[in-house]
């Protein structure tokens, strides 16, 4: 199983770089994630997402409807895809688990 | 990661020459970009089904039963004794060859086994081997086939891909519906455990939460909510639906797509809009938010459970009858196979309109009315004032859903809805839609990602299309009444026709519908301006 160190410890992630704990997640792990990912920077605005998809999945334990985010946090629509590119990234930056293949689907664009 | 997807003109340089090898020897060949993932364990074990256990299609081993090949034959002799439809279709093809080139999925890869003529002969040889005299006694001269792990695979891979519309069968002399074929394979399949991930899931969360997207009740009501907030910032109406409330007249199901994904949820909007304006007295459920049905590419017992839920809740609540959003499958569901599982139906009431009194005779078995009849009776008896030019930035075409077209026969109300919503719509050739539609190519669970180049393939014949009505009439939005469509339409569109949208015809009649009461509108359900208000 793929794992991230972050800070000395060791951060186990499963096969498709989500996080396998939901409260192993700090700050500095999405830090780590998000680099996996390829984003160097969370920026003031990208970590806004992430901590409201997070408190959304806390919550509903579902994916949030895409422009309800952006809504949420009063960022511009689609700012989930101009930010992250794909959705999904953002959802393993927030440290939560693989969501259902219809629900990823239904992110494609 | 999902295999690289080639360019589209590679992909539309379709090679139609048969290979030379003799198609009986029974090749697995499972090509990158043209398989989904075996379903995981816990879906199977969700739902209690055969065989879980971890394995993918690529594995030499596929980690089968040591009797498999005793399964999968008694289970055929089960179903041909069950199914007679089954056991006729097995024995009367005389292989003319009607059917080969209507398949979108052999125009769009031309591999002779996507005809459903041959897509139908690899279980028909391995029928012809244990079922019939001429089979056991001279085999390959009759066309028959050992049951080979080979073979097995072979079946699995062109089992999935067919999305069962039934094209085929329009143009089959003898009335073969090849999907009934697939149907019975992939039952098939499922005594195995031969079912993929993207199926499984939503059928093991629709087993648990009544939808295929696993939503709990307050998750259902917070989406919804989250499209009502945006219907007060278009309109200045704050709609209130109700949830689970029993004595409702009416009971609302549509798939749970529309309450999840874009764009869904604007056809969503459009249906709350519609109902707030007529004061219908109707309710959702949050037990049975879910249309569609999955189990219908598992298992008709699977299917049969799940769809129960449906006229469980209609009884619970003591509505009296059920309205069904757009949806492909669904439909297909409710209107071909309800009655016969689970009815009659005689706790509902035959349905009639109550805003205009009409009586839908076609649904007074099954109490299910579709919301196209619904909507356009509405706008034929003058109950909705419509202002068609809000719609007058969109060229539009509609996609005729195959399981809503073929299936049921539903092929004027869409067109008479978008009709009076809409100054410009445009049909494609006549050769590809009504009841000779092209499938989307990814219905009847083939939507994942990581079989995006056959769905590219599949839905070729449909993109070009919607290609010949852009070059034409400058199509820029391909209508639709089925939640899968609105997922799969938008990346087809992307790939082949670049510049078209997608929108389920309740998102175009929600934006035209003028509201008692609605301040001026000037962005439409996207919150995109509408013609002319650009500045507003």
């Amino acid at each position: 199983m793929p794992a991230i160190e972050c800070y000395g410890q060791k951060i186990e992630l499963d096969n498709e770089g989500y996080l396998v704990n939901f409260d192993a997640w700090t700050d500095d792990v999405a830090c780590a994630i998000a680099e996996r990912e390829g984003i160097t920077e969370l920026t003031k605005d990208r970590l806004e997402v992430i901590r409201f998809m997070r408190q959304y999945y806390k919550q509903y334990r579902a994916f949030p409807i895409l422009s309800s985010v952006c809504k949420n946090i009063h960022q511009p629509t689609g700012c989930l895809h101009e930010e992250f590119i794909d959705p999904l990234r953002a959802w393993k930056i927030a440290g939560l688990p693989k969501p259902g293949a219809e629900v990823i689907s239904y992110l494609r664009k | 990661m999902p295999p690289k997807l080639p360019k589209p003109e590679e992909l539309a340089n379709v090679n139609y020459k048969p290979p030379k090898k003799w198609w009986q020897k029974g090749t697995a060949e499972i090509k990158e970009g043209f398989w989904c993932f075996g379903s995981r364990p816990k879906y199977l074990q969700a739902v209690d089904m055969p065989n879980p256990r971890e394995w993918k299609p690529t594995d030499e081993d596929w980690k089968l039963p040591d009797n498999w090949r005793e399964i999968f034959l008694e289970g055929m002799a089960e179903r041909l004794q069950k199914y007679r439809s089954f056991h006729l279709f097995m024995d009367i093809c005389v292989r003319c060859g009607a059917c080969a080139d209507k398949c979108h999925f052999y125009l769009g890869t031309g591999d002779p086994k996507n005809m459903p003529v041959l897509r139908a002969e690899l279980l028909r040889s391995v029928y012809r081997k244990y079922f019939t005299p001429s089979g056991k006694l001279l085999g390959k001269i009759a066309g028959a086939r050992e049951l080979t792990p080979d073979v097995l695979k072979e079946i699995w891979t062109y089992a999935f891909q067919c999305t069962e519309c039934r094209r085929c069968s329009v143009f089959c002399p003898y009335g073969i519906d090849t999907a009934e074929i697939t149907i019975i394979a992939r039952e098939l399949l499922n005594l195995l455990g031969l079912n993929t991930d993207w199926i499984m899931g939503p059928v093991a969360n629709s087993y648990r939460t009544g939808n295929h997207l696993g939503l709990e009740p307050h998750t259902i009501k917070s989406n919804i909510d989250f499209m009502l907030d945006d219907i007060e910032t278009v309109t200045g109406i704050k709609v209130e639906p109700s949830f689970n409330r029993k004595g409702a007249e009416i009971l609302f199901v549509t798939p749970s797509g529309d309450l999840f994904g874009e764009p869904g949820i604007y056809t969503c909007m459009g249906y709350l809009m519609l109902f707030h304006e007529l004061g219908l007295d109707y309710t959702w459920s949050t037990m049975a938010a879910e249309g569609g049905n999955f189990g219908f590419f598992t298992s008709n017992d699977m299917a049969k459970k799940l769809a129960y839920k449906i006229y469980s809740e209609a009884k619970r609540l003591k509505v009296k009858w059920i309205l069904g959003g757009e949806c492909g499958h669904m439909w297909r569901v409710w209107n071909q196979y309800f009655d016969t599982w689970h009815g009659p139906a005689d706790f509902l009431e035959a349905p009639v309109s109550p805003i205009t009194g009409t009586r839908f005779e076609n649904a007074k078995g099954s109490k299910l009315v579709h919301i196209a009849e619904f909507t356009s009776d509405l706008i034929r008896h003058k109950k909705l004032s419509l202002d068609p030019t809000r719609n007058d930035h969109l060229q539009v075409t509609f996609h005729d859903s195959c399981n809503t077209a073929r299936g049921m026969g539903i092929f004027e109300e869409p067109r008479y809805i978008i009709n009076n919503t809409c100054n410009h719509f445009y049909e494609m050739p006549e050769n590809t839609i009504r009841e000779k539609t092209f499938c989307c190519g990814s219905g009847s669970g083939l939507n994942a990602g990581e079989n995006m180049e056959q769905r590219m393939r599949g839905g070729f014949p449909r993109a070009n299309a919607v290609q010949y009505v852009k070059e034409r009439h400058g199509v820029n939005m391909l209508a639709n009444i089925c939640a899968i469509d609105r997922a799969t339409l938008k990346p087809l569109m992307d790939y082949w026709v670049p510049g078209v949208n997608v929108a389920g015809v309740h998102e175009l009649l929600g934006n035209a519908l003028i509201m008692k009461g609605e301040k001026e509108r000037v962005i439409d359900l996207r919150g995109e301006p509408l013609p002319g208000k650009e500045g507003a």
